[in-house]
């Protein structure tokens, strides 16, 4: 019995991980281009993406959910995109504009003075971007970034309001045989994913500890 | 020359303000009329709902994992008593039966956006579902009992007993509609199981299913056996829903006749124990 449980709620892992592991891939890069766009010397370009981490993180992640599945059906009588694409795509934009402001938070917090040295040195600002700033704002994000990907892997429990079956799915749905456990069961695997992220994220912080 | 750059991105601003407000404007008039058209396709779409079904080949029948009526067999299939009569609906048709587990809550959203083509799932017939669906006639009677753990059930017998208990009921069904009217609080849940879950854990005291699942769920030899059921609060029939003015609906009026004339419908509620609340056609 705890086997077959154990193989049904890692089909939801599955799930999970997928869904995870996307979400990274491509909300990473989006983060930047939104923070970059945050800190744009164009006053309505700043405004418009303010304006838009304003509305992202101040709506509940389930209601986006909910407005990218059925929000197309409903208003426009649009065919829907597939369960796990909306999950995916509102996903996506949630985590993109949370990270856009850790990044924010690593460039401003690079000295001025590098700039200035920069410039000095006749680099250009993009030069100055990514040979200079990056590699240091990458060090500074870490601790606030794994904090975001443990979040993450436990904000996928969200997705089963539109019928993706990710993990918690499974395990709920052994109460209707009368399983109470397996619920509670999956618990051990959130814990399990994330320990192994600490771990990873400790040993990424140990590598990247050269500049001071 | 500040002064200069204050005044541009000022101006700049404002003139983004008003293209988005008249963006606003735009798509709010786009929205309309596309609105108007989906309107118009949805009424010329619900003449064709059935040749939209049989087009696209499948029936996708939005259901919750609810023995006696739909639930897996030992290879992963689903069976039951709503399960084997969609699939000989989808057969009458001449489409496939496609199977997807929806969350309840948004039944009627699932149908309306053409998530799925069809609600079959022992579901009660409400002014919830009446209003926002096109329902068929009744197949199943059904009624809402308080089930309540077996050394106490003989303390409860009728309604006015009743009041003392806490109470956990799923969320919007006709078990809560039930005790709205008898005034009596309780814990909204998310699904009937997780109702039945509070009880057998001590959470509540009571709680209030369908006839028909709880005769299949609670009791001697099923999951729940220290369980079992008292009063039962009303009586109500089961529907299957389709979209609003769907032409599904009429061919499913006719198929149910016919099946039940052929006796399909008997053998197959026979088959899963429910054979005592078929409606006779």
């Amino acid at each position: 019995m705890l086997l077959s449980v154990t193989l049904t709620l890692l089909e939801g892992l599955g799930t999970t991980l997928q869904l995870f592991a996307l979400t990274l891939l491509l909300a990473l890069p989006l983060g930047l281009v939104i923070a970059l766009g945050a800190m744009s010397r164009l006053t309505p370009l700043r405004w418009f993406v303010s304006m838009v981490v304003w509305v992202v993180r101040g709506t509940p992640l389930m209601i986006q959910i909910l407005i990218i599945f059925y929000g197309p059906g409903l208003l426009f009588d649009l065919p829907l995109l597939p369960r796990f694409g909306a999950a995916l795509l509102s996903f996506i934009i949630n985590y993109a504009c949370y990270f856009s402001e850790i990044y924010r938070g690593g460039i401003q917090s690079i000295p001025k003075g590098q700039y200035e040295a920069g410039e000095v040195l006749g680099m250009t600002r993009s030069q100055i971007f990514f040979k200079v700033t990056l590699i240091q704002v990458i060090k500074r994000i870490v601790p606030p970034m794994g904090n975001e990907f443990i979040t993450l892997v436990k904000d996928t429990a969200l997705v089963r309001v539109i019928s993706v079956y990710e993990i918690i799915w499974m395990g709920e749905s052994y109460i209707k045989k009368g399983m109470i456990w397996p619920l509670f069961y999956t618990a051990v695997f959130y814990l399990v994913v994330n320990g192994i992220l600490t771990l990873l994220f400790r040993w990424a912080e140990k590598k990247l500890d050269y500049f001071r | 020359m500040r002064k200069l750059k204050k005044a541009v991105s000022l101006i700049l601003t404002v003139a983004m303000t008003l293209s988005f407000a008249a963006c606003g404007g735009s798509s709010s008039t786009v929205a309309s009329s596309s609105a108007a058209s989906a309107s118009a396709s949805a009424s010329a779409a619900a003449d064709s709902d059935m040749s939209y079904v049989q087009d696209k080949g499948t029936l996708v029948v939005g259901m919750t994992d609810f023995a006696p009526m739909d639930y897996r067999d030992e290879n992963g299939e689903w069976i039951g008593f709503d399960a084997d009569m969609a699939k000989a609906f989808a057969e009458y048709l001449g489409v496939e039966a496609e199977f997807l587990e929806i969350n309840w809550d948004n039944k009627l959203m699932e149908l309306d956006t053409k998530g799925v083509d069809v609600i079959w799932n022992g579901m009660t017939i409400t002014d919830e579902v009446t209003n926002g669906a096109s329902v068929s006639e009744p197949y199943c009677n059904n009624g809402q009992v308080v089930v309540v753990p077996a050394d106490k059930a003989a303390d409860y017998t009728d309604t006015e007993s009743l009041s003392g208990l806490t109470f956990a009921v799923e969320n919007g069904s006709a078990g809560a509609e039930q005790l709205d009217e008898l005034g009596i609080p309780y814990v909204a849940k998310t699904t009937q199981a997780d109702a039945l879950m509070e009880v057998a854990s001590g959470a509540s005291d009571a709680c209030v299913i369908d006839l028909l699942m709880a005769g299949a769920m609670i009791g001697e030899g099923t999951s729940y056996p220290d369980l079992t059921y008292t009063v039962q609060l009303n009586s109500e029939e089961y529907g299957v829903a389709f979209r609003k003015g769907s032409d599904l609906t009429d061919a499913f009026n006719t198929f149910w006749k016919e099946a039940y004339d052929e006796g399909t419908v008997m053998e197959t509620a026979t088959t899963y124990g429910v054979q005592e609340s078929v409606i006779e056609k």
